[in-house]
C-alpha cells in the first residue's frame, strides 16, 4: 500500500478551490520555464515530492535574483528525498509573515473520525512544542463553530485570528470528505501583516481505499506505482507487501501482525530482519516465487526464513510449493521453514521426504536461521 | 458468559450466495453457531447449505428473529448493506472486509452508535466465543473455552496467539478483532468495557502494533482501582518510522505511535508486558495469575 501523499502544490489547487489563500506561485518542469518564471522576487523555491522532511533536507531555498532563482531549481531538480526525484519546483512569493500556525484535519482511530489539530506556535519545530489543540469533530458533518471557538479561546488570544481559523478548519474538513483525504494540514498557515491567512504549505494524505471512486486519488495511485522501485511494484502487482529493512535475514511471512512479530523474534535472536515481506495474499507458486526471486537477489539477505501460521491457509499446500520451488533455486543462501497450523502434519511429513526439516515454532525456526547466516559469514 | 456473542446467537449472513458467504455457513455450524438466514437482493426464497435466503434484512430478521450479521460483500457496497443491517435492527454485525473508505468506516461507527448496535470491523476477522459460537473467519482450532478476554488489531496474530494460549490451557471468553484500518466500529476502549462487564472474564490479553494510539485506551483503563489485570504484547518492535507496515493504520507517524512509547504508558499502568510472542503466554498467565488473588 502506497502512503498516498500527493505534493504541495497539488494540495495548494485543492486549498485554493476552497477560496483558501496561497501565496502567488508558480510550478516549474524545466529550465526554460524558470527562466520565464515571472513571480516576484524574492521567492521561495520548493521541490515537489510526495515525502516529508524536504525543509530540513534542503528542498526549500530563497531566491533574491533570477540567476540564484535559476540555480536553486537546477540544484533541486538534481536532488533526492527518501529516493524521490522532484517532479517539479514550485516558486512562490517571499512572505512578509506576522507569526505562524498550525492546522490540519486528520482521521484520528480513537476519535473515529476527523480530529481538529490547532497550535498557535507552528513550522518547521511542531514537533518539538507541546501537543496541539485537539476538536475531536468525527463526522465532518458535526463541526460546530461554537465548539471549537470554546476550546479556542484559552489557547489563541486573539478573537480575529480564532474567528479566521474557525472558518479555515470548516474548509479543511469539507476538502477531506469531498477528496476523501485523511490528513489536510497547513503548516505553517501565516499570519500575514494586516492579519490576513495565507497557507505556505499544503500535506495532504488521500485515502487510497477510495480510488474506486475518485479518479483523482486512482491516478495518484497510479503515478506514485510509476515512480516506486521496480521490486514494491512487482510485489504489489502479485498482491505480496514489500517493505525494505536494513537486516540480513531474508522473511516471507503470512499477515501483517504476524509478519511483524517474526521480525521482532529476528531482532529478540540478536539479528536484524532484511524486510517485511506479506504473502498471505498470493499464498500460490507465484507468489512464494516471486518473493524467492527477490530475496535470493538482494545481496543485503544472506538467509532467508519462511513462517506461515495456517488458519484458513492449508500449510500441507505450502509445503508441497516450497519443495517444488527449492528444488529449481539456484542460490545456495541458507533456508529455514516453519509451517504451522492447519495441516502441519501433513506438511511436516512433505518436508521430511524431501529432506528438509520443518520446524515446530517460530521461536525455533528463527534460532536456526540466525545461526546458519552467523556460521556462513565466520 | 462471553461478550456479544453466545451459544444463542441467530446468525444471517449478508451476502449469502458469495463464495466466502456459501463457505462461512458450513465453516459457523462446524463451530457450533446457528445461521438461520441468508440475504442475497433478488434471490430470495432459495436454501444455501439449509440456510434460507430472504432479498432484505428486514425480511430474514422477521421471519427469523436472527439477532447478529456476518456481511460479507465488497467494500463498494458496503457501506450500504451494512447500514441495511443496521436499520433493520441487528444489534450485533461483523463486517470483515478490507479496502473499505474511511469515510464510509465513519459512517458505519456513527450509524451503529445510533441504533445502539455493535459493529466489529472493517478489516478484522470477526468475534468469536470459543465453544459457543463464532461470527467471522477465523480458523476455530485456534480457541479454547476459558477466562480470559482478547482484543487484537491484527488476524494473523491473533490465530497464533490464540492457539498458543489455548494450547498453554488459557482459553477464552470471546477473541474479538477490532481490525487494522484507522477507523473501526467496536474500539480498543468499547471492547475493554465489555470484557470488563462480562463477570466470566478473569483478564483481558491486548495484541496491538505500531501506529494509531488505541493502545493508550487501555493504559487509561488499566489505572483504574477496579480494572481487570491485563497484559499485552505489541509487534512492530523493530519496524522503521514512516512505513506502512501492511495494516493501512500501522505506521508511525509520530513517537506516541511507536512501540516504545507504547510499552512505556501501558508498562507503567501496570499492565503485564510480552517482549515478543514467545512471553505471550505467561504475560498471560500472570495477568491471569492477579485475578485469582483476593483482594488485599
Amino acid at each position: 500500500m502506497h502512503f498516498m501523499l500527493i505534493t504541495e502544490a497539488q494540495g495548494k489547487a485543492l486549498l485554493r478551490a476552497a477560496a483558501i489563500a496561497t501565496p502567488s506561485s508558480q510550478e516549474l518542469r524545466s529550465l526554460d520555464e524558470a527562466r520565464a518564471c515571472r513571480i516576484n522576487l524574492p521567492a521561495a523555491v520548493k521541490a515537489q515530492v510526495a515525502a516529508g522532511g524536504r525543509g530540513k533536507a534542503g528542498g526549500i531555498r530563497k531566491a533574491s535574483s533570477a540567476s540564484e532563482l535559476e540555480a536553486a531549481f537546477g540544484a533541486i531538480m538534481g536532488m533526492r528525498f527518501a529516493g524521490e526525484a522532484p517532479s517539479s519546483v514550485l516558486v512562490e512569493t517571499w512572505l512578509d509573515i506576522e507569526r505562524e500556525l498550525y492546522l490540519a484535519v486528520a482521521i484520528d482511530s480513537r476519535v473515529g473520525g476527523f480530529n481538529v489539530l490547532y497550535s498557535p506556535r507552528g513550522g518547521v519545530n511542531i514537533e518539538d512544542g507541546p501537543p496541539p489543540l485537539s476538536y475531536p469533530v468525527g463526522l465532518a458533518r458535526n463541526f460546530r463553530a461554537h465548539a471549537f471557538r470554546a476550546l479556542l479561546e484559552p489557547v489563541e488570544s486573539d478573537a480575529k485570528v480564532r474567528e479566521r481559523v474557525i472558518s479555515t478548519a470548516r474548509r479543511l474538513l469539507d476538502i477531506a470528505q469531498a477528496n476523501e483525504c485523511m490528513t489536510v494540514e497547513i503548516n505553517p498557515l501565516v499570519v500575514a501583516r494586516g492579519g490576513s491567512l495565507i497557507a505556505a504549505d499544503a500535506k495532504i494524505v488521500l485515502d487510497e481505499a477510495a480510488a474506486f471512486r475518485k479518479t483523482a486519488t486512482a491516478a495518484a495511485i497510479a503515478a506514485s506505482r510509476d515512480k516506486a522501485e521496480r521490486e514494491i511494484r512487482l510485489c504489489e502487482e502479485a498482491n505480496l507487501m514489500l517493505v525494505w529493512l536494513d537486516g540480513e535475514i531474508g522473511l516471507i511471512s503470512g499477515g501483517a501482525g504476524m509478519t511483524m512479530a517474526a521480525m521482532d523474534a529476528i531482532d529478540g535472536a540478536g539479528a536484524q530482519p532484511a524486510c517485511f515481506l506479506d504473502v498471505s495474499g498470493n499464498p500460490t507458486p507465484s507468489g512464494f516465487g516471486l518473493a524467492f526471486d527477490l530475496l535470493d537477489r538482494a545481496p543485503n539477505v544472506k538467509g532467508i526464513l519462511v513462517s506461515m501460521f495456517g488458519g484458513g491457509l492449508h500449510t500441507d499446500r505450502v509445503a508441497k510449493t516450497l519443495v517444488e520451488l527449492l528444488a529449481k533455486r539456484a542460490s545456495a543462501k541458507p533456508v529455514t521453514l516453519r509451517l504451522n497450523g492447519t495441516r502441519s502434519d501433513l506438511a511436516t511429513t512433505i518436508l521430511r521426504e524431501a529432506g528438509r526439516q520443518n520446524h515446530a515454532t517460530l521461536e525455533t525456526a528463527v534460532a536456526d536461521i540466525v545461526k546458519r547466516v552467523a556460521g556462513a559469514r565466520s | 458468559m462471553s461478550i456479544l456473542l453466545d451459544a444463542d446467537t441467530r446468525v444471517l449472513i449478508v451476502g449469502i450466495t458469495g463464495k466466502f458467504g456459501t463457505f462461512s455457513v458450513k465453516d459457523l455450524a462446524q463451530s457450533h453457531t446457528r445461521v438461520v438466514a441468508g440475504v442475497a437482493p433478488g434471490r430470495g426464497g432459495q436454501t444455501i447449505e439449509g440456510a434460507p435466503v430472504f432479498s432484505s434484512v428486514a425480511a430474514a430478521m422477521k421471519e427469523t428473529h436472527a439477532n447478529a450479521a456476518l456481511v460479507y460483500v465488497p467494500a463498494v457496497v458496503a457501506l450500504d448493506a451494512v447500514l441495511e443491517t443496521i436499520e433493520a435492527g441487528c444489534p450485533l454485525i461483523a463486517y470483515p472486509g478490507d479496502g473499505l473508505p474511511v469515510l464510509d468506516a465513519m459512517e458505519m461507527r456513527a450509524a451503529a452508535l445510533d441504533h445502539g448496535a455493535h459493529l466489529v470491523g472493517p478489516n478484522s476477522p470477526g468475534l468469536i466465543s470459543p465453544g459457543k459460537a463464532k461470527l467471522g473467519f477465523m480458523p476455530s482450532f485456534c480457541y479454547a473455552p476459558g477466562p480470559i478476554g482478547v482484543i487484537s488489531r491484527s488476524g494473523s496474530l491473533s490465530y497464533e496467539a490464540c492457539f498458543r494460549l489455548s494450547s498453554a490451557g488459557l482459553g477464552q471468553t470471546s477473541v474479538i478483532g477490532i481490525g487494522g484500518d484507522p477507523v473501526r466500529g467496536v474500539n480498543a476502549a468499547e471492547a475493554i468495557a465489555l470484557f470488563h462487564d462480562d463477570p466470566e472474564t478473569r483478564a483481558i490479553i491486548y495484541l496491538g502494533e505500531i501506529g494509531g494510539s488505541e493502545e493508550y485506551a487501555l493504559a487509561e483503563y488499566a489505572k483504574r482501582p477496579d480494572a481487570k489485570p491485563s497484559a499485552a504484547l505489541l509487534v512492530g518492535r523493530t519496524a522503521p518510522a514512516g512505513k506502512k507496515m501492511g495494516h493501512a493504520a500501522a505506521m508511525i507517524g509520530s513517537y506516541a505511535e511507536s512501540w516504545a512509547a507504547k510499552v512505556e504508558a501501558l508498562d507503567r499502568a501496570g499492565v503485564v508486558i510480552a517482549r515478543d510472542l514467545d512471553g505471550l503466554a505467561s504475560a498471560a498467565a500472570s495477568a491471569l495469575a492477579r485475578a485469582m488473588k483476593p483482594a488485599a
